[in-house]
């Protein structure tokens, strides 16, 4: 992978199932991180958080329509995390994710913008 | 291998009486040995039976660690997997061996309620629990403390044995898993810390009181100690044994009177995996083993699936099955599964679109970990599997529409 390293926030994403309503609003907010199967639903990438991502993730969490999207601290971040691996530490709660979910993406240079949210089916 | 929670009179015969229970197993010990119980359960190494497989005394001792005496256990006899027997079978022929590990995890975990939570279907079991509590309540002399204790029957449902859900339905009577944390050890029934042990695993408890960690340890073979139930099908002789872990499958199979070695086997029911049988026969029934090979022991359902049997035809029947048994909260267990059995019954009856098969890869990987509970994990998890195993016969059914083998296997629920 090019491009600056990402540091870890310590923070994941997480959805409660039973709420989540398929607005996509989440993955119009953070397309780096969140993106939609083909019946609307959100599919998240592996792991924590960046930090530089965090502060939209945080938007994303608090504009879902239904509330089903918050960050959870799972560990401490890089920043504090001298000398322990940050991914070290177990998430409180299961993986909300599947198997082979693309990691979340290096830190870009400069944030730019992405194109519009995918075509949707719902 | 000799029997332990199935040893006494045969399970045919119904019910064991207390009297029998007793005269055959003698009292639970005193209180200063029981004090210990937590510690020998985790050095005794038993595993919990509902499925997930996991350490009974961490267990317990996670809601001993969060109750001030006002935990709750529930004894979970839901068993809603369709192919397994193995928990109406124990339930039906020796209630006071569960009440025993029920009545222990009530002292042990530190509980003033106590629920028997079973399945609706399993009418032969809740009579012989009704009457063996019964039995208890006329006894003058008792060891234990007594709290009260109910029976509880949620209905027929694939979901319902979920721990959450079972929570869920004793709180509320829906008996649909809910988003955790917080989990039932955490804030369960009532908002009390709630264990919740399937009731194999606590009439193994009753054992472990009674004759110590070492002496369960004794069972078993290569690092997994203990003897455990399955449900075997597909042989001549099919039903409920008691094994000792690390029993091979092919051992099994000529216990219950599999006539051809070589068919694929159907491990840990619904939500487990299928595997070739080539390499099924060697495999030993021990969880770890088989998590290791991508299936999993489960609640211990090994279904012999035969070598004549369109396991395309199978698969479909069984992902419709959970499809219809979603409980239709969660958008990817919802849409997923549906399309899932919707386009494996196309390629199953030879009228696939062009890419069903192709779609159905990207699903099996797609959706697993994205249920609040483990449903759509399970169901994927089996098709994941079916697609390596018969490979063959669904690029077949896919391209050429046809199939040599008519046939579903029995497993399958039409």
């Amino acid at each position: 992978m090019s491009g600056p390293r990402a540091l870890d926030s310590g923070i994941r994403l997480e959805i409660d199932r039973i709420t989540c309503d398929a607005y996509g609003t989440c993955a119009e907010l953070l397309p780096e991180g969140i993106d939609l199967d083909e019946w609307g639903y959100p599919v998240i990438a592996a792991g924590n958080v960046p930090l530089h991502l965090v502060d939209l993730a945080r938007r994303a969490a608090d504009s879902c329509p239904v509330l089903a999207l918050r960050l959870v601290r799972v560990s401490i971040p890089a920043a504090a995390a001298v000398g322990q691996a940050a991914g070290d530490r177990r998430p409180e709660t299961r993986p909300d994710r599947m198997e082979g979910t693309p990691p979340w993406p290096p830190r870009p240079a400069s944030r730019t913008a992405k194109a519009g949210p995918k075509a949707r089916r719902r | 291998m000799i029997p332990r929670v199935l040893a006494g009179p045969s399970p045919a015969a119904g019910a064991e009486p207390l009297a029998g229970h007793r005269a055959r197993l003698g009292d639970l010990p005193g209180r200063a040995d029981r004090a210990h119980l937590i510690g020998m359960l985790d050095s005794a190494g038993l595993l919990g039976r509902g499925g997930a497989g996991f350490p009974v005394g961490r267990k317990w001792g996670s809601v001993a660690g969060r109750a001030n005496g006002d935990a709750v256990v529930l004894a979970n006899g839901a068993e809603g997997e369709p192919l397994s027997h193995k928990d109406r079978v124990l339930m039906a022929s020796r209630p006071h061996l569960v009440l025993d590990g029920l009545e222990l995890a009530v002292e042990a975990v530190g509980a003033q309620r106590a629920v028997l939570y079973v399945g609706s279907e399993h009418s032969r079991a809740r009579a012989a629990l009704e009457h063996a509590l019964a039995e208890r309540a006329a006894e003058r002399s008792r060891t234990l403390p007594r709290v009260p204790t109910t029976i509880v029957s949620p209905p027929v449902s694939y979901v319902a044995g979920e721990e959450s859900a079972a929570v869920h339905f004793v709180n509320t009577g829906d008996p649909r898993p809910v988003t955790v944390p917080p989990r039932p050890f955490e804030k369960g029934i009532g908002g009390r810390p709630t264990l919740v042990q399937n009731v194999e695993s606590l009439a193994h408890v009753a054992l472990v009181a009674r004759f110590g960690d070492a002496w369960y340890r004794e069972a078993g073979r290569a690092g997994t100690p203990g003897t455990a139930l399955v449900t075997a099908t597909g042989g001549a002789r099919p039903g409920v044994l008691e094994i000792d872990f690390g029993t091979t499958i092919g051992e099994l199979a000529r216990l219950v009177g599999v006539a051809s070695e070589g068919g694929p086997v159907l491990l840990g029911g619904y939500f487990g995996g299928i595997v070739a049988g080539t390499d099924a026969w060697s495999l030993p029934l021990d969880p770890a083993v088989l998590r290791a090979q991508g299936s999993g022991f489960g609640a211990g359902v090994v279904a012999f699936l035969g070598d004549d049997t369109c396991g395309v035809t199978t698969t479909a029947r069984i992902m419709d099955y959970m499809a219809g048994s979603s409980a239709a909260q969660c958008g990817p267990c919802v849409f997923g599964l549906r399309a899932i059995a919707d386009s494996s019954a196309r390629i199953a009856t030879g009228q696939a679109h062009r890419d069903d098969l192709t779609r159905l890869r990207g699903w099996s990987q797609s959706i697993a970990g994205r249920g609040a509970c483990r449903m759509p994990d399970g169901a994927t998890g089996l098709l994941a599997s079916s697609l390596r195993v018969y490979e063959a016969d669904w690029a077949s059914h896919q391209h050429h529409r046809r199939c040599s083998l008519r046939r579903a296997a029995a497993v399958a629920t039409a």
